[in-house]
């Protein structure tokens, strides 16, 4: 109450505080504080705090709980860890890791040389073409995922595709790529490298053409080839952005599931699966539920581990 | 001949470079050239190999099809409510959130801005069981709040807003306090200006983002008429339906949307892009 009263009166009274506030600069900061609603903060940020505790914290939370009950329709027993020992004697979710390993590194190596490749041959480029090398590449992100992946699907098509086909008149042999094993993985990558490269692309252009001057004037008197200002000036001055790429598309890859799901379903026996699908699987269509709580903690983990750099570099933006 | 001067004036290894970079922009359009003109071919003519660059003629059928047997102007509607309602609704709370937390003093600020932004990194995909769960004790299940509040949970658009508050110096808020605004009138009328551009770009990327959030969408859609746009039409490319022209109309209705917000709006995806990410 006392306090109330105290805030009010500093309210009104502004001359004074104008007065305050001039002279003792070193005061400032608190007397300010005295003049703010102390429940002001949480009404502004109260709703965003709510919903991340209800859909973020909670969740996190009964994941780990749920991962180490069993389900069934009626009732869940506490199994303690049970699920993980499952998991690990299930030659299946042995190859979701192993597969999922094999994506994240293919894709996020072809993902960072390609757009570096891009970046650093575009940057400075005029604006229109530029931009109109930015569209190109961005607009398969852009129709997402689930368009490129129909697309793809068609294409790909054994029996009347136009891969195949094309294939057949460069006189190959005409395999059904997404239904053998050996491929499957391949074109996998490749489908998702196209239909993900062009947000890389724009962060390194952008990063790329926010380089001062200055920093290529030195190298252009010294007689430095491109390849050269490419290599000693660019590549490293841009690090920063790499290692966020890296690090966010690690996370993208991570999660892949709409390409397995509309290209190939995990098969042809297992070959795809990985563990996003496999969680979905197990979650979705076996009612596997703790298990598939285990695999969600895993992966809730992987990401947390891979994050901890990108939160330092937030950090520092203050 | 400007063009030409200036590649004559280029490095023999810029040139090679750009020649790769922009033959695989071309190729990478390839797709959905494919996709686009093969909508308005007959479902025979998609099949013909070597296929036609350009259909024989303009034909409408598949898409007649598709917005008569199917429900696609619904599922249209349904992407657009989602997606929108979505973005204006996290737009409105990331914006008080991260003015909160950049100006305003409340006990547990710090804690709560760090846990909000360390979720910025984890997919809710890792704990899309428990989040399943949530929903289905809410009875939510086949609804839009389904769809739309939990994707309100993110710390993307506080964190990319927080350092466009946090760049506005005190004295401007001091000042305006000190003239008897209100809280709710320095953030409406003085904060939100400024963070003008920042909120322009963040709505377009949060648009996206939710128009492709086809896992959630798929999951909380029951019935065929709360489907969206991209899991109506992903279930129409597995139904097991050998009408290809209508699976081809309905990938290319599907994309059609996102193609014009990006030629409407190019330059947001950079901006917004890069003030999520990294300060070099």
């Amino acid at each position: 109450m006392q306090k109330k009263n105290e805030t009010q009166s500093n309210g009104l009274n502004t001359t004074n505080s104008i007065i305050a506030m001039d002279t003792q600069k070193t005061k400032k900061k608190k007397k300010f504080r005295g003049i703010e609603n102390p429940y002001s903060g949480y009404l502004f940020a109260g709703p965003q705090i709510i919903l991340f505790l209800v859909f973020i914290a909670y969740p996190v939370f009964e994941g780990f709980r749920m991962s180490l009950f069993e389900f069934s329709y009626s009732s869940e027993v506490f199994v303690g860890l049970e699920n993980y020992k499952t998991l690990f004697a299930d030659p299946v979710f042995i190859k979701s890791i192993f597969n999922t390993l094999i994506f994240v590194a293919a894709i996020v190596f072809f993902t960072i040389m390609f757009s570096l490749f891009v970046a650093t041959a575009v940057y400075d480029k005029t604006s229109k073409y530029v931009s109109f090398i930015r569209g190109s590449y961005y607009l398969p992100v852009m129709v997402s995922m689930v368009v490129m992946s129909i697309i793809w699907n068609f294409l790909l098509n054994p029996a009347n595709g136009l891969i195949n086909y094309l294939m057949g008149n460069a006189g190959l042999e005409n395999i059904n790529l997404l239904g053998s094993t050996t491929w499957v993985m391949p074109v996998i990558i490749f489908v998702t490298f196209v239909g993900n490269v062009g947000q890389s692309i724009i962060l390194y252009v952008a990063s790329m053409i926010g380089i001062p001057e200055d920093y290529f004037e030195a190298a252009e008197l010294d007689g430095a080839t491109r390849w050269q200002r490419i290599r000693h000036i660019l590549i490293p001055l841009v690090k920063p952005t790499t290692l966020y790429l890296v690090i966010i598309n690690i996370i993208a890859v991570l999660k892949i599931f709409v390409v397995i799901q509309l290209l190939t379903g995990g098969g042809p026996n297992n070959a795809s699966v990985t563990m996003m699908y496999y969680l979905y699987q197990n979650a979705f269509i076996y009612n596997n539920t703790g298990v598939a709580a285990a695999i969600g903690v895993m992966m809730f983990m992987i990401a947390l581990l891979l994050a901890i750099p990108q939160f330092k570099t937030f950090g520092n933006k203050d | 001949m400007k063009l030409l001067k200036r590649i004559k004036k280029m490095e023999k290894f810029d040139l090679i470079s750009n020649t790769i970079v922009l033959t695989f922009a071309i190729i990478s359009l390839l797709p959905l050239y494919w996709l686009v003109t093969n909508s308005f071919k007959t479902s025979s003519e998609i099949y013909q190999m070597p296929p036609s660059i350009l259909p024989a003629k303009l034909y409408w059928g598949n898409f007649k099809e598709l917005f008569n047997g199917q429900p696609a102007v619904r599922w249209m509607f349904n992407s657009f409510f989602v997606s929108f309602t979505t973005t204006a609704l996290s737009v409105i709370l990331s914006a008080s959130a991260a003015y909160a937390f950049a100006k305003l003093h409340f006990k547990g600020k710090k804690i709560f801005f760090m846990l909000l932004i360390a979720s910025i990194m984890i997919p809710k995909e890792t704990f899309i069981v428990p989040l399943f769960k949530i929903i289905v004790a809410f009875n939510w299940i086949d609804t839009y709040q389904a769809m739309i509040v939990p994707n309100l949970a993110t710390g993307f658009g506080t964190f990319m807003l927080y350092s466009f508050f946090k760049a506005i110096p005190d004295s401007l808020r001091e000042s305006a306090k000190l003239d008897g605004a209100s809280e709710w009138m320095i953030f409406s009328k003085l904060m939100l200006p400024i963070a003008k551009p920042g909120i322009g770009a963040l709505f377009i990327l949060n648009f996206v983002t939710v128009w492709n959030d086809y896992l959630w969408q798929l999951l909380m859609a029951r019935s065929k008429e709360m489907n969206t746009l991209t899991t109506g039409v992903a279930s129409l490319q597995q139904a097991i339906n050998p009408n290809i022209g209508l699976k081809v109309a309905g990938a290319a209705l599907a994309a059609l949307p996102m193609i014009i917000v990006f030629i409407l709006f190019q330059k947001y995806f950079t901006k917004g892009m890069t003030a999520g990410a990294v300060k070099e």
